[in-house]
């Protein structure tokens, strides 16, 4: 560790995510305060404990040399599964899942960390098999590295916190200069499974049931017969590519074995899916549709942003947030209340300080000389720029309620040192880019 | 092109330049959907803003207050009282339980009770809950005084009602409640709602529509849990419409009159006026004092009202069955004489006992009986020989099913009370149906007399008798009088006489009937405690066996006065006095009560002392 480079830091990249979370705590504490202006909340005290603690900590990472975790990269990650596992069996139960573990009031989310020390390890796998190993199976084991922490995460159940996994690895593979069939592979299944699960809830709440063929993803007669015969043609192509080697079997291969996956998933999506999960899909399809239940949120996010106007109705003004009316607010709707006191103004502030980050991170994976470095880089900027999309996306009504937060700017303390800990994990990076 | 870097490394920067474009490709989606949201559409969302943050409360409005006919008096009252409320989010965190416990101190409420309104999950609310109703001033003055240590802790005004000395007026007026869920399934469609207070039973149930008005509305701007929010032009208010009040056919004098002449002795009285139907008083004891229902426990005491064997909550004047036992000889009389299926000054022998189906039937006299009777002397003296002849070979029992129905029994009299119930006529091809035996002669003797399977209400015995008065005419009975203003006191609804039945039966064999029933006073089995000064009195006592040794229903069903230039000045007393009392034959003493008091303008006392009643009297009654 070394004070000399402290002043080589990447001190946009520090600022912005310093500045992002000063916001956070501005508006948690205003999430906080009745419509008789009392505060009757302190969390924005513990939220300036852990930024104060996460900038430090962040410091600390960024004059490090970060080169040192290669090594220490897969105990890391196998700690943090392990840790995982216990909390699945023995963390406090929170609204219905087990992902907090600690003592008294002290305590830890450690999915939150997973997300870093996964990417620190697919990093570290992906510069070592560069030379080794084909594409292929590179990418199999990019897979599994990611799905492992995944299936735990699952098993708690946070199926939102399991959503950013695969951006992380769809980016890094693809920054690491996999083959660019294989990420797309997984690209389109994600893509087409998504398609197929919401299919049938959107012909039938909001096309009111007019196209039944549509329906065809929930007979499981139809959904067998079109199996098989994927699943045939799959196999045949698959024996013809080996048998006569010509490409196009290859290619009918892999389009018919990703629609097999596809349809097999958002088939299984269907039953395993919970009613709250499958209420939150229909939500978002419309929101009025259960406009007091599980809707009521959608609208109240959407009305609080809208109402906010070009200037925003002023700090500590809003009015859904401080009559209550919009949920969650220190949490997943901080950006609402945010946007709904400080407007559009605000809200390009925050999208553009976001924006920052994530260019940053691109300029460290252009610039930097070590692979590990840039691939490191690669799966924060998914992180980071995932956590934003989908949450601010959700608030602003164009994406399903999944529950993740907004980095550095959602109330959580583990969610806000992770984040940190990557900033200087950056930092680090861009600081050593010339060095290996 | 790739990056001059380690060998075997590919790192394209084509890919990363379309990562670099995909980022910004989709923060400027964003920001295009954030500018339409707040700057183009900006002002849809601030008015539905608006919308969602207004908030309607109830103004619950007055219910009306019941009288007796005089006016001037009222039966129940809306008493000022007040409930506390707790609105847990105003409670300091941590605090709530203790908060809790000093409340319960000091309304005198169990703790658990408090805690039960407020479970844990309710923490965070801002809404009121009520924690306590009927509450004393003094106690919120305690409140207020130490309002430091009750955070969260709020008051309001919330009237109860308060019944005045009920007595025996709780079988007639009810009582209310809290409206239960299955209520609301049937009355949804009424404009009840959760948390109305509705009438459960009595007059406060029967007209619960009237009394009860129409709640007004005040919407202001509040936050979700509906905490209200200062804002100025804050209110719109709707006002509440009071209930109406009503005022009843009972006489206080004459009710107050009738239970202390029924005692404390299980049974019933019914005292109306035959020739509109008004109902003058009803007792039934024992009674209950409805004012429980207003305590913080009611379930302890409503659960020890139902546990009582002796049925407290049960109105016997229109709820309870009984054999007419010899008050239906008066039914006989009436079918006999009209149908003349047996010549009234024809004697028959009365030795006391009659042999008939392979078992000898005993009249109540026993031997040597009552010897030759004629049809007055017959009822006078009730004796069940000559209505075991007559009724078995002479009427029959399809004519006395039929002068039954013709007199209303077996049907209901739809008096104005919920839960009333028809009594019962037994037929042959009842008796066929239900039990697969035929009909026998002896089910007739039986019936002639009042036992076997008939089953009637005081209520209905008071019809039969006013029938009789009305010369065929009944007419509806009914409690209430009028429905008055309750602000103006102005009538706004008087009720009027409304006919139940008219019967083809000529007047003239009613005034035989009525004849008769004046010789049962005279020269028959009432000749002692009816025959009184004050008044003349036609009526028929009753003694329904009811299997027991020692122990008979006493019955009384009588009118006065018997000859009157004025018919609307006449009464009916109805009375039963069960089996399950010490055996006293205490109807007729107490319809005799019943009449002095009311011809000779005075109270029970002074009745009692006027016919020289002091010595039947326990010790308690007397001091009365």
């Amino acid at each position: 560790m070394t004070l000399k480079r402290i002043g080589e830091i990447d001190f946009s990249l520090l600022f912005a995510s310093i500045i992002l979370t000063i916001f956070g705590i501005l508006f948690i504490y205003s999430s906080g305060v009745t419509s008789l202006g009392v505060s009757v909340s302190n969390e924005h005290i513990k939220q300036i404990t852990w930024a104060v603690a996460g900038v430090l900590i962040a410091l600390i990472v960024a004059l490090t040399d970060y080169r040192r975790l290669y090594d220490w990269s897969l105990y890391l990650y196998i700690f943090f599964i392990v840790l995982l596992i216990y909390t699945r069996f023995f963390g406090k139960l929170v609204n219905g899942a087990r992902a907090w573990v600690g003592i008294g009031s002290f305590g830890i989310q450690p999915s939150e960390f997973a997300k870093i020390t996964t990417i620190l390890f697919l990093a570290r796998y992906l510069d070592q098999s560069s030379r080794s190993h084909n594409s292929f199976f590179r990418f199999l084991v990019s897979c599994l590295i990611v799905f492992a922490p995944v299936l735990v995460i699952l098993a708690q159940p946070d199926l939102g916190t399991t959503l950013v996994f695969i951006p992380i690895l769809l980016i890094m593979t693809y920054i690491a200069g996999l083959s660019l069939r294989y990420v797309s592979y997984l690209a389109l299944i994600i893509l087409l499974t998504g398609i197929l699960t919401i299919l049938p809830l959107w012909e039938t709440y909001i096309m009111g049931g007019r196209f039944p063929s549509l329906l065809f993803i929930t007979n499981s007669k139809v959904v067998l017969f079109l199996l098989f015969s994927f699943l045939l043609t799959t196999l045949i192509s698959i024996f013809g590519f080996n048998r006569y080697k010509k490409n196009y079997f290859y290619w009918l291969a892999y389009g018919f074995s990703i629609g097999t996956i596809s349809l097999l998933f958002s088939f299984a999506a269907q039953h395993v899916l919970k009613e709250y999960q499958v209420m939150r899909l229909i939500v978002f399809l419309n929101p009025n549709i259960d406009a007091r239940g599980s809707g009521w949120n959608i609208i109240q996010s959407i009305t609080a942003i809208g109402s906010g106007g070009f200037f925003g109705k002023g700090y500590l003004q809003g009015t859904q947030s401080h009559y209550r009316f919009l949920p969650e607010q220190s949490t997943d709707f901080i950006f609402s209340i945010f946007s709904e006191e400080w407007g559009f103004i605000g809200g390009i502030i925050v999208f553009s300080l976001f924006l920052l980050i994530c260019l940053r991170l691109i300029r460290i994976m252009k610039t930097t000389s070590d692979p590990f470095g840039a691939y490191i880089a690669a799966g924060l900027s998914a992180l980071y720029s995932f956590h934003f999309i989908i949450n601010v996306g959700m608030t602003m009504g164009i994406m399903p309620i999944t529950g993740i937060p907004l980095l550095f700017m959602s109330y959580g303390g583990s969610s806000l040192l992770a984040s940190m800990i990557g900033i200087g994990l950056a930092c680090s990076i861009y600081v050593r880019r010339y060095e290996h | 092109m790739a990056l001059p870097l380690r060998s075997g490394e590919t790192r394209p920067l084509a890919r990363i330049k379309i990562l670099q474009g995909l980022f910004i490709a989709l923060f400027s989606i964003y920001a295009l959907r954030l500018f339409i949201m707040q700057v183009i559409s900006g002002d849809l969302y601030r008015s539905r803003a608006q919308n969602i943050a207004q908030r309607t409360t109830t103004l619950i409005a007055q219910r009306g207050e019941i009288y007796d006919r005089n006016y001037d008096r009222p039966m129940v009252l809306n008493v000022d009282s007040f409930a506390v409320n707790l609105t847990p989010a105003e409670v300091p965190k941590g605090q709530i339980p203790v908060i809790m416990e000093r409340l319960a101190s000091v309304l005198g409420v169990p703790k658990e009770k408090i805690q039960k309104t407020v479970p844990p999950q309710y923490y965070q609310l801002y809404h009121p809950l009520q924690v306590a109703s009927n509450v004393s001033f003094t106690t919120i003055g305690q409140i207020a005084e130490h309002m430091d240590q009750f955070p969260g802790v709020s008051w309001q005004s919330k009237p109860i009602r308060s019944y005045v000395d009920p007595g025996s007026l709780a079988h007639i007026v009810g009582y209310v409640g809290d409206i239960t869920q299955d209520e609301l399934k049937v009355l949804y469609n009424q404009g009840y709602q959760q948390g109305n207070i509705i009438g459960k039973a009595g007059i406060e149930k029967e007209y619960d529509p009237i009394l009860r008005g129409r709640d007004g509305y005040e919407t202001k701007v509040v936050d979700v849990r509906g905490k209200r929010v200062s804002v100025e032009n804050n209110t719109l208010i709707e006002p509440p419409i009071m209930g109406k009040n009503l005022v009843l056919t009972i006489d206080q004098s004459i009710q107050t009159l009738a239970e202390k002449a029924l005692g404390q002795r299980m049974g019933a009285v019914v005292v109306s006026r035959p020739s509109t139907g008004e109902i003058l008083a009803m007792v039934s004891y024992p009674w209950y004092d409805p004012n429980i229902f207003n305590t913080n426990d009611i379930s302890t005491e409503y659960q020890s009202l139902l546990d009582d064997p002796k049925k407290p909550l049960l109105n016997r004047a229109i709820q309870s069955n009984y054999p007419p036992a010899s008050t239906f000889k008066v039914i006989m009389t009436t079918g006999i004489l009209n149908e003349k299926a047996f010549p009234p000054d024809k004697t028959i022998e009365c030795k006391g006992e009659l042999n008939y189906g392979g078992r000898i039937w005993k009249d109540w006299i026993g031997k040597p009986g009552h010897g030759p009777l004629d049809l007055k002397g017959g009822l006078a003296q009730s004796c069940d020989i000559y209505f075991w002849v007559v009724g078995r070979d002479y009427l029959g029992p399809e004519r006395i099913v039929s002068y039954s129905k013709d007199f209303g029994l077996g049907d209901l009299t739809n008096v104005d009370l919920p839960g009333e119930i028809p009594g019962f006529i037994p037929t042959p091809q009842w008796k066929e149906r239900r039990f697969h035996e035929k009909w026998q002669g002896g089910d007739t003797m039986n019936m002639s007399i009042g036992q076997g399977y008939t089953l009637v209400t005081p209520i209905q015995m008071a019809d039969m008798v006013s029938m009789i008065v009305n010369d065929g005419t009944i007419y509806k009975p009914h409690l209430l009088k009028e429905i008055r203003d309750p602000v103006s006191g102005a009538v706004i609804k008087s009720i009027q006489p409304e006919v139940l039945h008219k019967s083809d039966i000529p007047p003239d064999i009613f005034k035989t009937v009525r004849d008769n029933m004046r010789a049962v006073i005279t020269e028959g089995t009432a000749r002692f405690p009816v025959n009184i000064k004050a008044v003349e009195i036609a009526g028929k006592t009753g003694t329904g066996e009811v299997g027991l040794a020692d122990r008979w229903h006493s019955w009384f069903v009588a009118f006065a006065p018997y000859e009157t230039d004025k018919p609307e000045d006449r009464i009916v007393v109805s009375i039963i006095v069960e089996a399950t009392n010490n055996w006293e034959w205490w109807a007729p003493y107490a319809s005799a009560i019943i009449f002095q008091g009311v011809f000779a303008h005075q109270t029970f006392q002074e009745a009692v002392k006027a016919l020289g009643f002091q010595y039947l009297m326990p010790q308690r009654e007397r001091r009365e």
